[in-house]
């Protein structure tokens, strides 16, 4: 577990968007290896989705990682 | 608008779109944003976005570079810690994008911009300098916050821009 943080007041607009931005793109990144961990430790789909609150389709299609190859090759 | 300058266009857009959609995939991003055109600007084959920016000893890696530090460093905002470019190293990127083009409203205006800038001073179509500088106008966003860590001055880039225009090709 990592340490508890005190989220900083939202009046400094400009700071407090470029987390927003910041933490969505992490929360994605995050959300990409855990799956990989996930499927490395024997999940299935459906735990997956039952983990994300999607169904086991929604999971799959959105975060399998086949589907994730980059563009370049 | 000629023909010939129409067709130009598309063609310089498609490079465009698609560049910035390969650069969101790989910083594991989601759909590309203004930021990512900037670095598809950068890397077409008219260097006139190349050469504002050189201006500045800086380059298309320097500037790709500032974008992780700006998300990285936002995120120490929320106390948070999670690497030089503000993400996991997951090993397995973002997925390939499918289906209708989807982008960020901040490329979307960027680009609009871009074209705007190009019908304004005659050119023939859009080059990779209304490009830069458009999307060094904006006074928020990622790429304003990359260009300030770089030591960019927003204003002035545009200027070099401008100028990387007026020069022959």
């Amino acid at each position: 577990m990592g340490d508890v943080q005190q989220v900083p007041p939202a009046d400094r607009p400009a700071e407090a968007f470029a987390a927003v931005l910041a933490l969505r793109r992490l929360a994605a990144s995050l959300e990409r290896a855990a799956v990989d961990h996930a499927l490395a430790q024997g999940w299935t789909w459906g735990d997956i989705g039952a983990a994300l609150g999607m169904t086991p389709q929604a999971a799959h299609k959105r975060l399998a990682p086949q589907r994730r190859k980059p563009l370049d090759e | 608008m000629s023909l010939r300058t129409k067709l130009a266009d598309m063609s310089v857009m498609k490079k465009l779109f698609t560049a910035a959609e390969q650069e969101a995939s790989r910083a594991g991003d989601g759909p590309p944003a203004a930021e990512h055109l900037l670095l598809a600007a950068l890397a077409l084959p008219d260097d006139s976005g190349r050469r504002a920016l050189s201006e500045f000893d800086r380059t298309a890696d320097d500037v790709r570079t500032a974008i992780g530090e700006v998300h990285a460093e936002a995120l120490r905002y929320v106390g948070v810690e999670a690497g030089p470019d503000g993400r996991l190293d997951t090993g397995t990127p973002a997925a390939p994008p499918s289906g209708p083009y989807r982008s960020t409203g901040s490329l979307q205006v960027a680009f609009q911009r871009a074209v705007e800038l190009s019908k304004r001073d005659g050119s023939s179509g859009i080059r990779a300098a209304h490009v830069v500088a458009a999307v060094a106008e904006p006074e928020h966003g990622t790429t304003a916050r990359a260009l300030d860590r770089l030591g960019i001055d927003r204003a002035a880039l545009v200027e070099a821009a401008s100028t990387a225009l007026d020069e022959p090709r």
